[in-house]
């Protein structure tokens, strides 16, 4: 089992030495693509991001902003008809996209592995929850039944499910949210894959339900040093939990660093509009709480220069704003990076405070 | 899973009360007098006052209805006036034509529907899709005694390779299967349009659902996602049709068996109908409508079976 894993490691290995400090999933220049009514438009429009085993990159932005489309399309689950259609997208230094359907899903699930919002839907509901972690397990490893069983017991047992011998004849109907989602989190981890990504993995649970499954998660990462990629629009489990954080707008990444930066330093009006916008016990009063005006940009109709231009309360109406896209470059130390004309302006501004 | 049972048993039981209740009353509610139309124009009046009384037409209906019920429980159904058989009887022994050929039309619809409508589902959007249900539109818009008709002139008359008329009542058991599978086959392909069109929806819907990512998401191979998850959720709805449409197999039978002159309950209650033979038409009703409501308790029992929700009650 662990043998044929290391092969496929080894087949896709350059160097030691460079494997050492090699990102465990890597983005470069993503593009995907949809067809639209005027012309096709593109919903993740170059981004380019990284994790690095053991660590937890965070992945924030509005409804919308592409950050859970970015990662379908890592996986390669991109809804038809959309595409991707540029880039590279590195697991371990393998660039998935020159794989084969079928070699694509046998690493599904094996090496890299996906959580989604809504545990309540996301379980069929006419299997016991023992058959449905079989099913993974028998997707990728020839077993015979006891053995799935005993392993879908332990797996059980890992993600802190009680009772797990007699859980495992369960239907989902008879499990609560939070418990769901840990079944869940079972099957994505059931053959240790390098990457896990948990799109929204708490949004449809309790608050007390949703400490203890993002515990789980980082009780699992220090076990196996796999990377989470936790896409989130709460940037209070991001403060938590996250050692880098990428802030992403009209599908691109707006700024991107280690997560003390990000909250230190924040270079980036968007995420500086986004701290503002969350409710905190230190705010005082609700008109301290700030929304973004406006609604996100149409993929199909972004403008000329930044996305973020028209609601932006430092660059609106700005020339410069207006007519030049900008780039993601380095803000102080070197993985600190932000797409914004003006970040030392935003910079200043958050360190005078 | 035996709480569902009872309820189902209890449901089942209440049904067919029901039933007789409304067949009863139902024969109560057609004009004029049974006795007059049995003993015919010339009848005296102490023939038709002496049938009335055998028949207990002269009790109030109250007392008819209970009576009708004691002995409905009983099996006895009266006998048919034309033949003086019990009617039960008669009915019984006409029941296995219409039966094999309900069941052979509902195989054909199933066998034919089903695995086109997933095959439709899997290719969803292409060629094969568009043509799978193209034909299946065409099947449902044609009605069942036309097409009967134009089976009997391609396939029997001119093609020679089914019999065209008949069902070798007294024949061997491969002759009459030989009878049977052009019947079969005109009842079945217009259900299996239908059947084809339901399947492919339910697919749709489950391929959309979010726990079918889910298992691709973790590299379950579309194959096992299509036939052994995706399908048994889909066969819930799949169930409920093939369970109206034996009910509907069983009066297109009733059409069939007329183009095809076979013997069957169809024939026997159209014939009753004429001669005015309502103790035969009454028994007919009932034998049938028990048999759709059983297949519902069996269907019940399945979903049960397929969906461990609906053992709950949820």
């Amino acid at each position: 089992m662990l043998q044929s894993k290391e092969l496929i490691r080894d087949g896709a290995k350059v160097g030691d030495a460079q494997s050492a400090n090699r990102p465990a999933l890597e983005l470069r220049n993503l593009v995907t693509r949809f067809p639209g009514d005027d012309g096709a438009f593109n919903i993740v429009d170059g981004v380019s991001l990284s994790v690095a085993p053991g660590e937890t990159l965070a992945v924030v932005g509005e409804s919308g902003s592409g950050k859970t489309m970015t990662f379908l399309s890592a996986i390669g689950l991109v809804p038809r008809p959309g595409k991707v259609v540029e880039g590279e997208i590195l697991l371990d230094g393998t660039d998935l996209l020159k794989l084969s359907e079928e070699d694509m899903r046998a690493l599904r699930g094996t090496r890299l592995s996906m959580v989604f919002q809504d545990p309540l839907t996301g379980l069929n509901p006419v299997f016991t929850i023992g058959d449905q972690i079989a099913g993974v397990l028998h997707a990728h490893r020839k077993l015979s039944r006891a053995e799935a069983r005993q392993t879908a017991i332990g797996l059980l047992e890992k993600v802190h499910i009680p009772d797990p011998h007699r859980r495992i004849d369960d239907y989902p109907h008879q499990l609560s949210g939070g418990m769901r989602q840990r079944v869940l989190i079972a099957m994505a981890i059931s053959l240790e894959p390098q990457v896990l990504i948990a799109d929204e993995p708490t949004t449809a649970l309790d608050v007390t339900v949703q400490a203890q499954v993002l515990e789980l998660l980082a009780e699992l990462r220090e076990q196996s040093g796999m990377a989470i990629v936790l896409i989130t629009h709460d940037l209070g489990l991001v403060a938590r939990y996250a050692d880098r954080v990428a802030v992403m707008y009209a599908g691109r990444v707006a700024e991107t660093g280690d997560a003390e930066a990000i909250f230190e330093r924040t270079a980036h009006p968007y995420t500086v509009s986004l701290f503002r916008s969350v409710p905190s016990l230190e705010t005082d009063t609700a008109s301290d709480l700030l929304e973004i005006e406006g609604q996100p940009p149409d993929p199909a109709a972004l403008p000329a220069g930044c996305a973020f231009e028209p609601r932006c309360y430092l660059g609106h109406g700005r020339q410069d704003c207006q007519t030049t896209r900008p780039a993601l470059r380095a803000v102080g130390d070197s993985s600190h990076r932000a797409a914004c004309l003006h970040s030392s302006e935003v910079i200043t501004e958050g360190t005078a405070e | 899973m035996a709480g569902y049972l009872g309820r189902t048993f209890v449901q089942l039981i209440a049904t067919l009360v029901g039933i007789v209740t409304v067949v009863f009353f139902l024969m109560r509610a057609i004009p004029g007098d049974p006795a007059l139309y049995m003993l015919g124009d010339f009848a005296t009046e102490t023939a038709i006052v002496a049938l009335r009384e055998r028949l207990g037409l002269d009790l109030p209906v109250y007392q008819q209805y209970l009576l009708f019920m004691e002995r409905a429980v009983t099996g006895d159904l009266g006998r048919s006036v034309v033949t003086g058989q019990p009617a039960l009887t008669e009915i019984i022994s006409a029941l296995p034509w219409s039966l094999s050929l309900a069941v052979g039309g509902l195989s054909v619809a199933v066998l034919v529907g089903v695995p086109l409508g997933i095959l439709s589902a899997i290719k969803h959007g292409t060629w094969i899709d568009t043509a799978i249900m193209l034909v299946a539109l065409i099947g449902i818009s044609f009605p069942v005694f036309w097409v009967g008709l134009v089976a009997i002139l391609f396939l029997s008359y001119h093609g020679g390779i089914f019999p065209a008329l008949g069902a070798a009542v007294g024949g061997g058991f491969w002759i009459q299967i030989h009878h049977l599978i052009l019947p079969a086959l005109v009842l079945g392909l217009s259900v299996a349009a239908y059947i084809a069109r339901l399947t492919r929806s339910a697919m749709l819907e489950v391929l959309g659902q979010d726990y079918v990512r889910v298992a691709r998401a973790m590299g379950v191979p579309e194959r096992r996602i299509n036939f052994r998850f995706a399908l048994r959720n889909a066969f819930i709805p799949i169930l409920a049709v093939i369970g109206v449409t034996f009910a509907w197999a069983l009066g297109n039978a009733i059409l069939v068996e007329v183009v095809f002159s076979r013997p069957g309950l169809g024939s026997t209650i159209l014939k009753a109908i004429l001669a005015r033979d309502y103790q035969l038409v009454q028994a007919g009703v009932l034998v049938l409508a028990t048999g759709v409501v059983l297949i519902n308790a069996t269907l019940n029992v399945l979903y049960g079976v397929i969906d461990p929700r609906m053992r709950t009650g949820e």
